[in-house]
């Protein structure tokens, strides 16, 4: 019996974390990785005890994930098309919310990039230019737009490796393994990657604005705590820390 | 097979064969003196050298990944001496996938002879030493021949296991159509454009593959048990 | 005369191997003594297969091992027959016996076709060795170390994994190649039947070093080794048929000493053979009276030694030049008074033909 009441003790804590019902698990793109981060502590300092875990990825994972049952309760898409999928096919708990609009730079770790222009990509020095794969990811299609958009692209695709997301994007050009990359803005301020290089804003008009945008999902349709940091994002707190990481929000004038 | 599988389809298919083919040639002439010094020797640090193979049975292939991406960046041990030889940077490559896939499946070649080459024993090179035969010749006439189910075995592993190989590729190759963009990438890519219907053509080929060359090891295995 | 010079000093954890021989580059010589003795180890230092740091080896004037050189076991020109046979798997016999003949230049005594009719295995050529018995594939092992044109042949108990059978089919062979080559060999063998019939030359050995080396005879009749064959105690003699008794079917052994009756069995006269007679067959008597013993002969009493049990002695006598061991009571010996020096009537009940 005293082994029983023993293994009884040891496993408690396992079983006590299914137990606590203020928890809620986010998804987020990566371009969302410095920001969010930011967000989620500032939340828990006004909330304290609120249990927020955050994985990041790629929208297009999640999306595909969420479609199988993923236990996500918050989804914060790059596209704003994946979250409207998913109400469209009945598995959110809420409106899809616009929440920003992001922006690609040219960034590179060894090169002054600020000096740059898309036009800089076809010298013949830049061999390995990262971007993010334009099949699924959406920083990946706006890159390619913009480079078609400057009648660049044809010329410029040979030298192309595509990252899965836009993280691994940025770490192909933080290596140095490729000298230059078209990543997210959120990313190229934050403080690991604007101490190296610089960066230069890709101009809005030579692609699709990129409009992000998150829902809450079905699972977490009777979650407290999962409206309340849905509520949060809308508020100026959190605004203010989107601004900061170069998102542009709705509602707002573009190009700070 | 161009009915069901895109150009692209059947160019990754192409790729990944062409690395496993590879890959299993180098690990050949790179895994066969490693396997043989392990089974034959009685050095100290055996133990430790015979550890380091079978390192990426255990290692996650980010780790692997993670590592050889710096290493063979410009600023990593292996970037400078591939720099200053002239062969540009490795990552992105289709040499530098080779180069990371021989790391990965290094302990599928090296296992299976080892085990292979410790099954002969000594007595049939000792007795190959009384017949007059120096011992490189003696390796290549009697423990090759002795051996020869073991460098099956380890050839197939080595070529199924490089097929199946994901984690490293997606890391250090930068999904290089023709290049870097394997079957495995391939499927993910599909998967995560959405394209399930693509994604399932592919991956039937990939498994119907894998259990055909599986189903050939494992039947042919027992009869050999039979002749000896 | 030409000579083989083995001087190996080997310390294993296990086993310290410290001999110093200089025996005969001619004819068979056996290694005898128990399992643990030594004599594998010293026959794989001689090939080269186990490197003892302190060594010389000289063979006929060539040196294999000295304290500057060290051949390698491939460029040593030996053949090695091992316990059990290890013919290679993967090649016929034919390939086997061709095996280590294609990597010799020098022009051979030993033609592989010799070694296959030497053997008697030109039936067997293109078999795999797992279709052949025991008895076949050792007989093949042999060949194949001939085949090299070897200048010394070390064979490690070539019989000791057969049963009794396979060990008479093989053994006609041996003699045959005793009798018909030239090439000196190196016998391990913890049999004493077999070194009976096959050495010319022993070595005794014992906790790796060498207890005896001498003539086989010779060393045979010596009493002061602890080894003594135990039942097979004995003496080996050399001798010719001399005559036959067809109505008795019996033949006359003559040696340098006498002569011995023995049973006819078929041999031509003048047919050398080689005989043993036992200890334990042999018995003493001062005064000739009528016996069923129909073997007496002439002796001296040579030496006299203590047995393994307590109520026995062991006695060597000396017959013209050959040398006989009686085994018998100490209550015998002393109502015989028997001393060194003494002549007596020596009937020996039993002759073992060898060969």
């Amino acid at each position: 019996m005293r082994v029983f009441r023993l293994l009884f003790l040891v496993c408690w804590p396992w079983f006590a974390t299914f137990a606590n019902a203020e928890k809620v698990t986010i998804a987020a793109a990566a371009d969302l990785k410095f920001a969010m981060d930011e967000i989620v502590s500032a939340f828990k300092s006004t909330n304290p005890g609120a249990d927020v875990g955050v994985v990041y990825g790629s929208s297009g994972n999640f999306y595909t994930q969420l479609k199988q049952g993923a236990p996500y309760d918050l989804f914060f898409s790059a596209d704003i098309a994946y979250p409207r999928d998913l109400v469209n096919s009945g598995l959110a708990a809420s409106e899809v919310k616009p929440y920003a609009f992001g922006r690609i730079v040219l960034w590179s770790a060894s090169l002054d990039a600020s000096r740059m222009t898309l036009e800089s990509l076809t010298d013949p020095k830049i061999t390995r230019i990262a971007i993010a794969n334009p099949k699924h990811a959406p920083y990946g299609q706006r890159a390619e737009e913009a480079l078609r958009s400057a009648g660049l692209w044809e010329k410029i695709e040979p030298k192309l490796v595509y990252g899965e997301n836009i993280a691994q994007t940025a770490q192909f050009v933080q290596t140095g393994n490729a000298q230059v990359g078209i990543i997210a803005l959120s990313l190229a301020v934050s403080p690991e990657l604007a101490s190296k290089g610089g960066y230069w804003l890709v101009p809005e008009n030579l692609h699709q604005p990129l409009e992000q945008g998150y829902v809450i999902t079905k699972r977490a349709e009777n979650n407290a705590l999962a409206r309340r940091f849905a509520d949060y994002i809308a508020g100026k707190d959190a605004r203010a820390i989107m601004i900061k990481y170069g998102f542009v929000l709705p509602g707002e004038i573009a190009g700070s | 097979m161009d009915i069901l599988l895109s150009d692209s389809d059947v160019r990754s298919l192409w790729l990944t064969a062409r690395l496993a083919g590879t890959v299993t040639i180098i690990l050949l002439l790179v895994g066969t003196p490693i396997a043989w010094w392990l089974a034959r020797t009685r050095a100290r640090w055996k133990g430790a050298i015979g550890a380091v193979v079978a390192l990426p049975l255990v290692l996650p292939p980010s780790v692997l990944g993670f590592y050889l991406l710096l290493a063979m960046g410009p600023s990593g041990p292996v970037g400078k001496v591939t720099q200053v030889l002239g062969l540009g940077l490795l990552p992105f490559t289709f040499w530098g996938l080779v180069v990371a896939s021989a790391f990965y499946s290094l302990p599928f070649m090296v296992q299976p002879l080892q085990t292979a080459f410790e099954a002969i024993g000594e007595r049939p090179l000792e007795v190959a030493a009384t017949l007059r035969a120096s011992p490189l010749d003696a390796f290549f006439t009697v423990a090759v021949p002795l051996a020869l189910p073991g460098f099956l075995t380890a050839s197939i592993l080595t070529f199924t296991h490089t097929v199946g190989e994901f984690g490293v590729v997606l890391m250090i190759g930068g999904n290089l159509p023709g290049v870097t963009r394997v079957a495995s990438v391939q499927i993910y890519d599909h998967v995560q454009a959405l394209e399930y219907a693509e994604a399932h053509r592919l991956a039937a080929v990939m498994l119907i593959f894998s259990f055909l060359v599986l189903l050939a090891l494992y039947a042919w295995r027992p009869n050999l048990k039979k002749a000896s | 005369m030409e000579n083989i010079q083995a001087c190996f000093r080997l310390n294993l954890p296990s086993f310290r191997l410290d001999v110093d021989l200089d025996v005969p580059a001619r004819g068979v010589t056996a290694f005898f003594g128990p399992s643990g003795s030594g004599k594998t180890t010293l026959l794989r230092c001689t090939a080269g297969l186990e490197r003892a740091p302190e060594g010389r080896l000289t063979v006929a004037g060539e040196v294999w091992q000295d304290a500057h050189h060290w051949i390698p076991t491939h460029k040593r020109p030996l053949g090695y027959v091992f316990q059990e046979a290890s013919l290679f798997p993967h090649i016929t016999v034919l390939g086997n016996l061709r095996y280590g003949r294609r990597r010799i230049s020098d022009a051979a005594r030993v033609s592989v076709d010799q070694a296959i009719e030497l053997l008697g295995i030109g039936h067997l050529l293109e078999r795999r060795p797992e279709r052949l018995s025991g008895g076949e594939r050792q007989r093949v092992a042999i060949a194949r170390a001939l085949a090299v044109n070897p200048r010394l042949l070390l064979m490690d108990e070539p019989l000791a994994a057969l049963d009794l059978k396979r060990k008479q089919e093989i053994l006609p062979y041996l003699e045959r190649l005793h009798a018909e080559l030239e090439i000196p060999v190196f016998y391990v063998s913890h049999s004493p039947d077999e070194v009976g019939r096959l050495a010319d030359h022993l070595v005794v050995m014992e906790a790796g070093r060498v207890l005896a080396s001498g003539p086989l005879a010779e060393t045979l009749a010596r009493l002061d080794l602890p080894i003594r064959l135990g039942e097979d105690a004995g003496a080996i003699l050399d001798a010719t048929v001399g005559t036959v008794d067809k109505p008795w079917h019996l033949m006359r052994l003559d040696f340098s000493g006498g002569s011995l009756w023995a049973r006819d069995s078929g041999l031509p006269i003048g047919h050398r053979v080689r005989v043993r007679v036992l200890a334990r067959d042999v018995s003493l008597a001062d005064q000739l009276g009528h016996s069923s013993i129909q073997n007496v002969l002439d002796g001296r009493v040579d030496a006299i030694s203590e047995d393994e049990h307590p109520g026995l002695a062991l006695v060597r006598l000396q017959v013209g030049e050959a040398m006989f061991l009686a085994r018998l009571t100490k209550r015998a010996a002393s109502s015989l008074g028997l001393k060194v020096g003494k002549k007596l009537w020596v009937q020996v009940k039993s002759v073992a033909l060898l060969q």
